[in-house]
């Protein structure tokens, strides 16, 4: 079944009201006053640069790409990528592994060092203090480094307080007992846990309103988890509280799946924002209900890096209700600074806040420092959201999307999806099959040569 | 003098004059490898005319790990143009080989994230009848991240993130015996970059070194069907 969307469904898939709008490279001069750091005067150990020093925080998705391509692109830059960690381990495709349908190897067995050793640039271990984007130098624990292009690409930060959640013992027992499951390893590690060792009750899995990361996600989650109790034969069900009146992206898809192979296990409440929770009781509230749970992965909505605050690249509310980045709609530039780039989930556009997108966002970032390292502008490309969701485990069957958006220049935003955007919806096993080599292939397009 | 270099000074001298259908063109754009008889399970020689309409056949040329589809289009033929392969740059893709034209062969790389057929699965097939990512028959369809290609049209990406096309094998035809060799391809770079990015893998599978070895005199070939356990209709 191929279905085509059009721009409601669109803003119900993205959940985001919020349109990316900006203004170009002739904005306001640098606002580096908001900078939250100085230079240490302190240089990072690092060797000299040999060309444009491109300077790329984050080892996500995003960055990775952009590291490989932007070298790719452009000889001539002299890359380090900045990574707070010391071991990859992917967001996408955990919720496989929760079902058993992959190991933890699957997920983490990709070194940083391979990748830079494989695209000439440099992997350095660090974590991100400051900035100082007048004198275009990135402070990190490790020391000082001049750039000429900056990218930073951290990712997600979860917001409690949209769930009601502001006090800060209650938001810190829910990071540690109930997590999202959205942002890192040691939360997957925690998740699979749960599951492996979940023998009958409520499992509850909540999904946030906004636009969030990976809009199926939580749905793709209850599914594996309710193929879980269904395998264990287990007197249990999955609660999914969603905020959104629908289910977000491949609705029917998903739909299909609760209802014919999981009408006794999952229970889908839909308009149901979380409003508060008590981790000691193991209550949660809605609006109008409260429910009693034996466990629960409680996913917040969700914000940019709060490294994005830190630094003063925040967009203003009224263009961002999430925190992001104040960046420049096609190029990515934050406003007025043709210097500093900010990617990946921490930008303020309604696209999907998936692997794919930025993967194929960063295909194109690269060519636009490419560009503008040589005087260049190049017209702008669309990122791609190829995303398929595992709804059975038993066997592995999947849905999928294939979507790509649309920029209105009257508007500077992105308007919607393309019309060339698919979704499939019946699931089967070859969709399940190509869910595997789908990530196989995002971890070659960042970490082989 | 290595068996690669003998075959490139000789050919056109030692081969079969029948072979020249395919080789006159071409010679220029598409690397001259050693030619490898394309043979069935049971060692004979395959007949060009036994070649089915209803999915690829797969043989490994010019070294042992790299995977190929043989392709009849059927009522299409194949023509020639001028393509471009990042890795290695400008070519000529040869044109469909056979009494009709219609044979044709391409490394079975897909070249967007380089997913290619091994005994468990293969996500990259020649969907002859269509399938629901292909939108319409005929085509070569990558199940991961939903590239197709038009193996009538040089393997052109008709849609999905594919930057190039498949890669292009030579195929020779003797219309004295109906047989078909594969004489030469493009991809060298590409190659070594696939070999690299798997080497794991191929250790595992051919031995150390065993798997970037030419393939030799004769590739067998087999039905992607029975040549991978799994085989996803996307």
């Amino acid at each position: 079944m191929t279905e085509h969307f059009d721009r409601r469904n669109f803003l119900k898939a993205s959940g985001a009201l919020l349109a990316a709008g900006s203004a170009g490279l002739a904005g306001p001069a640098l606002a580096a006053g908001k900078s939250a750091a100085v230079a240490t005067g302190r240089k990072a150990n690092l060797p000299k640069a040999k060309g444009p020093r491109l300077v790329i925080v984050g080892g996500g998705t995003s960055g990775l790409t952009i590291a490989k391509y932007a070298k790719k692109e452009y000889p001539k830059f002299d890359v380090v990528l900045v990574e707070k960690r010391d071991m990859y381990s992917s967001c996408f495709s955990s919720n496989l592994w929760y079902a058993g349908l992959i190991n933890l190897e699957f997920l983490a067995n990709h070194s940083f060092l391979d990748a830079a050793v494989n695209n000439n640039y440099i992997y350095f271990n660090a974590t991100v203090t400051g900035l100082d984007r007048a004198g275009k130098t990135l402070v990190t624990n490790e020391g000082d480094i001049a750039y000429d292009y900056l990218v930073i690409a951290p990712g997600i930060s979860y917001d409690y307080d949209k769930i009601g959640v502001s006090n800060v013992d209650v938001m810190t027992a829910l990071r540690q007992k109930y997590p999202g499951g959205f942002i890192s390893p040691t939360e997957h590690v925690t998740i699979h846990r749960k599951v492996q060792e979940f023998e009958g009750g409520v499992f509850v899995q909540t999904v946030p309103g906004g636009n969030y990361r990976c809009l199926p996600g939580p749905y793709e989650r209850a599914c594996l988890i309710a193929s879980v109790i269904k395998k264990n034969k287990l007197k249990a069900k999955v609660l999914v509280l969603d905020a959104n009146p629908e289910i977000t992206i491949k609705a029917k898809g998903f739909h299909a799946a609760f209802n014919e192979l999981y009408k006794d296990i999952i229970e889908w409440k839909p308009n149901s924002a979380v409003t508060g929770v008590d981790p000691d009781k193991r209550t949660i509230s809605t609006e109008f209900d409260s429910y009693t749970f034996d466990d629960a992965a409680i996913y917040p909505n969700v914000r940019a890096s709060t490294l994005i605050e830190q630094l003063g690249l925040m967009a203003p509310p009224t263009k961002s209700s999430q925190k992001e980045a104040n960046v420049d709609t096609r190029y990515y530039n934050i406003i007025g600074d043709p210097h500093v780039y900010v990617t990946g989930d921490s930008r303020p556009h309604p696209y999907s806040k998936s692997a794919n997108t930025s993967n194929t966002e960063a295909h194109y970032v690269a060519k636009v420092l490419a560009a503008r390292a040589q005087g260049k502008e190049i017209a702008w490309v669309s990122p791609e959201t190829i995303c398929y969701s595992m709804v059975n485990a038993n066997p592995m069957e999947a849905i999928s999307v294939d979507a790509r958006y649309d920029y209105s220049p009257e508007k500077d935003a992105i308007t919607g999806f393309s019309k060339d955007t698919r979704t499939f919806e019946d699931r089967d096993t070859a969709k399940g099959l190509a869910t595997l080599e789908w990530a196989r292939g995002i971890y070659r397009d960042m970490f082989e040569a | 003098m290595d068996r690669r270099s003998f075959v490139k000074l000789c050919t056109g001298t030692v081969l079969a004059a029948g072979f020249a259908q395919s080789l006159r063109s071409y010679a220029g754009a598409i690397e001259d490898f050693a030619p490898a008889k394309l043979v069935g399970a049971d060692g004979a020689p395959i007949k060009a005319s036994a070649v089915g309409t209803e999915e690829a056949m797969v043989f490994a040329y010019p070294f042992n790990a790299i995977p190929c589809y043989l392709i009849n289009l059927g009522q299409r033929t194949a023509h020639s143009q001028t393509l471009s392969s990042p890795d290695d740059g400008d070519y000529t893709n040869p044109a469909g080989v056979g009494k009709g034209h219609n044979l044709v062969a391409f490394v079975a790389i897909c070249t967007h994230q380089l997913s290619y057929p091994t005994p468990q699965v293969s996500y990259l097939r020649y969907a002859a009848s269509g399938s629901e990512l292909a939108g319409g028959p005929g085509r070569i369809v990558c199940c991961a991240h939903g590239s197709v290609y038009d193996p009538a049209d040089g393997a052109k990406k008709l849609s999905g993130p594919a930057p190039t096309p498949l890669l292009p094998v030579r195929l020779a035809w003797d219309p004295a015996t109906d047989e078909l060799t594969a004489t030469g391809t493009v991809g060298q770079k590409f190659f070594q970059r696939f070999f690299k990015t798997f080497k794991g893998d191929l250790i595992e599978r051919f031995g150390p070194g065993a798997y970037r070895q030419d393939v030799g005199p004769t590739a067998k070939t087999v039905l992607l069907s029975q040549y991978s356990g799994m085989v996803p209709a996307c």
